[in-house]
């Protein structure tokens, strides 16, 4: 599957490690675990946002999960703002707890078992439909607009996921680039520990 | 009341080579000349030029004063803490997108994280109302601006063409434009180049070469998450320090609340809050500057039984006329690398379309940017702006690498309907949150599709396939706008309120109309303007 995958099997961005400055080494390291144990989000939360995550950003690989979980219990559990927010949505905590519980309810209605128990078509199925607006119709939803509960999932998670090393490695981002930065930035050119698609791995 | 929420502790009390922790040695305690609300780009330069000319200047910050070696990262996950994350209520039928989109907390503002394009605005700007019947036509011309834009330029070193083709200012700029440029910018250019459309390596607020003590920039790649090196201006590497070496106070970690008046209906000064505590600072003159948000926020919740609507508001228009950027993205990809993540952000651009052409079928116009992009904004964009996500997502970014990409930065026409007001819900600091209210217009609709096609051309000729178009915003303007007419205008040409004469507004809350260019010179260019008129003023007029 590693083929697949990436188009840079031999590249590995955390071999470049020391040339990264302190600080963002230490944060970018921190995401490969071990994680604390939630603080905000409830066990059944962990596994309902595990896959919606591995349906949001196609993968299921538990380390990286781990870490999406991470990140979005650490901003639901800090006070720090959310930037915006449409005034007809609750605070991002409400908005994903409430949220799973009406996606859960939908799940119920529609296919008499809870999300974490539907088939991966069914749960695909909520989502996308989660996304237009267009849910099964449950109460739930009055206090939770569905968009704007997609479009939290999708930023926390998305933004997660794209931010892990191993995604990094996969993708070919150069990543972090202090004190280094870079010398050869024109077309075609490439540093020479940048990413490479044809480099052994 | 507020909870010190900041990852960092720093000092809070900065002059003369003093740094404080607290609050208990405040160097202009009494009283001082000039407050200034916000240290970002207009702070940034008022605090600087005021404290040159002689005055007591305090400078007061919510957010912290940052120490790029130690506080910044290169990271995208991270860098969201430069940004002004508190939760503001967004609505209308295109509602914004703020934090780091948006706007900066901490000293240095929107300038700490912006992406350093640095442009004039255009003669037309300053009389849209009269070339072309939209908008409205600001009460200075681009020839009352020149002569700060020129020192503005000059001040931090700004690097471009050596002629740039459009506007009134065709360059030199005071230092060369960088080479090389990124694939991303050569791909525009050859792009540009096949279908006879004029481009520039962009001027730029970053260094081609030493300047001031400053490196040049080393292509990192990551201006919107803080310039490591300090290649990038900023004014919290550029202004703010030579403003405590004139003698000036900066106060970092302290979110303003309130704008005091006194019984003659004269400003006395601000009320701030550190650490749970709230604390005073008296002035003689009192100057907002932070940003087209926080800056209407505090006049409308400075109301008080002399001024029931709120501050300098007789007219009824602060919040009101709020204008973003159109800043839609324009991804397309190519058979070979790209790699969007390699060397400053933008550096080559077009104003081809700036100007007004009336057989498009709108007024006004745009710039075109290649515009770099690192995987957690294209991803997120893609999945939260364009809806790709799944198996879609995974592919397209599998091949990060092969996309170009091209951002539009286009004038929105003023709209009194798309404003500012205080809503229900009450901060940690007891005020209102602010609730923003934007839809686009139809001629801002019409625009946005021209330089959609335009940045597909573009990309096409170069031999990229058109793959998605991100919508998106970027900069906010107006909700103090500037003019002669009390009854239509917040602020005169000056930035002095028109109701009370020692309160100044002074950064993105007084533009009138939003140009189709990224704003901050000229924001800075009328700081400096204000500033030389505040020195003029104290030398004749007690305020
Ligand atoms: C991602 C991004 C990229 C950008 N790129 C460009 C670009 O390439 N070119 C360009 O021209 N522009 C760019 N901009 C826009 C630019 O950052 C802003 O136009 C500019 O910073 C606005 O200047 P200002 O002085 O009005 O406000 P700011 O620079 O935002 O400064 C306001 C300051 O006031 C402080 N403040 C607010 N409220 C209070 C309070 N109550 N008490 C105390 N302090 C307070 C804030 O913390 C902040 O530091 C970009 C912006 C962003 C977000
Ligand atoms: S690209 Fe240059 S200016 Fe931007 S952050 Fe990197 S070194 Fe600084």
């Amino acid at each position: 599957m590693q083929d697949i995958r990436t188009r840079y099997p031999g590249y590995d961005i955390l071999k470049e490690q020391k040339e990264w400055d302190p600080h963002t080494r230490e944060i970018v390291l921190k995401r490969l675990g071990p994680f604390p144990k939630p603080k905000f989000l409830q066990e059944n939360e962990v596994q309902m946002l595990k896959i919606i995550a591995n349906h949001l950003v196609f993968d299921n690989r538990s380390q990286i999960m781990d870490w999406i979980i991470h990140h979005i219990d650490q901003s639901l559990t800090s006070n720090i703002g959310e930037g915006q927010r449409a005034p007809k949505a609750p605070p991002a905590k409400d908005l994903i707890r409430w949220g799973l519980q009406a996606i859960d309810k939908v799940a119920t209605i529609k296919y008499k078992a809870v999300f974490l128990g539907l088939d991966e078509k069914q749960q695909f199925g909520i989502l996308a439909a989660l996304q237009n607006g267009k849910a099964e119709d449950v109460p739930e939803w009055a206090k939770v607009p569905q968009k704007e509960l997609f479009k939290k999932l999708a930023a926390e998670i998305v933004s997660a996921y794209y931010s892990h090393p191993t995604v990094w490695s996969e993708i070919g981002y150069g990543g972090p680039a202090y004190p280094r930065g870079y010398v050869r930035v024109e077309r075609w050119l490439t540093d020479p520990w940048e990413a490479k698609r044809d480099a052994k791995q | 009341m507020q909870n010190n929420n900041d990852y960092v502790t720093h000092n809070c009390d900065h002059f003369d080579g003093h740094r404080y922790s607290h609050l208990n040695n405040r160097k202009y305690e009494d009283e001082a000349d000039i407050c200034i609300v916000g240290t970002g780009a207009a702070g940034g330069v008022l605090a600087y030029e005021l404290s040159k000319a002689g005055f007591k200047v305090v400078a007061i910050e919510a957010g912290p004063f940052w120490n790029p070696q130690t506080d910044f990262a290169s990271d995208e996950l991270v860098a969201q803490s430069l940004a002004w994350q508190d939760t503001r209520l967004s609505t209308g039928e295109n509602p914004l997108t703020f934090g780091h989109n948006n706007s900066g907390r901490g000293v240095g503002g929107g300038t700490v994280h912006f992406t350093g394009v640095f442009l004039r605005f255009h003669e037309s700007d300053f009389k849209t109302k009269t070339l072309d019947g939209v908008g409205e036509d600001w009460p200075i011309t681009y020839q009352d601006l020149e002569p700060y834009y020129n020192k503005i330029e000059r001040d931090i070193a700004v690097s471009g063409p050596k002629h740039f083709p459009w506007g009134n200012f065709h360059g030199p700029y005071p230092y060369p434009e960088r080479v090389p440029i990124s694939a991303n910018a050569q791909v525009f250019r050859e792009g540009c180049e096949k279908l006879g459309i004029p481009s520039v390596v962009a001027p730029l607020a970053i260094i081609s070469a030493p300047f001031d003590g400053r490196p040049p920039c080393i292509n990192r790649g990551f201006c919107n998450q803080g310039c490591m090196p300090n290649s990038k201006f900023s004014t919290l590497v550029h202004h703010i320090p030579k403003a405590i070496d004139n003698g000036a106070e900066v106060l970092s970690d302290c979110m303003v609340t309130r704008i005091n008046v006194d019984k003659q209906g004269k400003a006395s000064g601000v009320t701030f809050v550190h650490d749970n505590k709230e604390y005073r600072q008296n002035a003689k003159l009192v100057i907002l500057a932070a940003f087209a948000v926080e800056t209407p926020r505090l006049l409308l919740h400075s109301a008080c039984p002399q001024f029931p609507d709120g501050l300098a508001n007789s007219s009824g228009l602060v919040g009101k006329y709020m204008m973003p950027h159109t800043g839609h993205d324009m991804y397309a990809k190519f058979d070979q690398e790209v790699r969007l993540y390699k060397g400053t952000p933008v550096l080559a651009t077009s104003q081809e379309f700036y100007e007004t052409d009336k057989s498009r079928g709108f007024a006004r116009g745009y710039t075109l940017h290649a515009h770099g992009s690192r995987p957690v904004e294209m991803a997120q964009g893609l999945a939260k702006s364009a809806g790709i996500w799944g198996k879609d997502l995974y592919e397209i970014m599998r091949d990060y690498n092969y996309y170009g990409r091209i951002t539009q930065v286009g004038e929105v026409l003023p709209d009194i309907n798309n404003n500012l007001s205080l809503g229900q819900e009450i901060d940690e600091y007891g005020m209102p949150k602010p609730v923003v209210s934007f839809s686009y217009g139809e001629n801002d609709r019409k625009l946005i599709d021209h330089g959609v096609k335009k940045a597909n051309e573009i990309l096409q000729a170069a031999g990229g396939k058109p793959a998605f178009t991100v919508p998106d915003t970027a900069h906010l303007l107006g909700g103090a706008r500037m003019g002669k007419d009390p009854t239509q205008f917040v602020v005169n040409e000056f930035c002095r309120s028109h109701d009370i004469s020692n309160l100044y507004i002074c950064d993105a809350s007084v533009f009138v109309t939003s140009g189709g260019g990224n704003p901050t010179e000229t924001i800075m260019a009328i700081a400096a303007r204000t500033a030389e008129h505040i020195v003029e003023q104290a030398n004749t007029q007690q305020y």
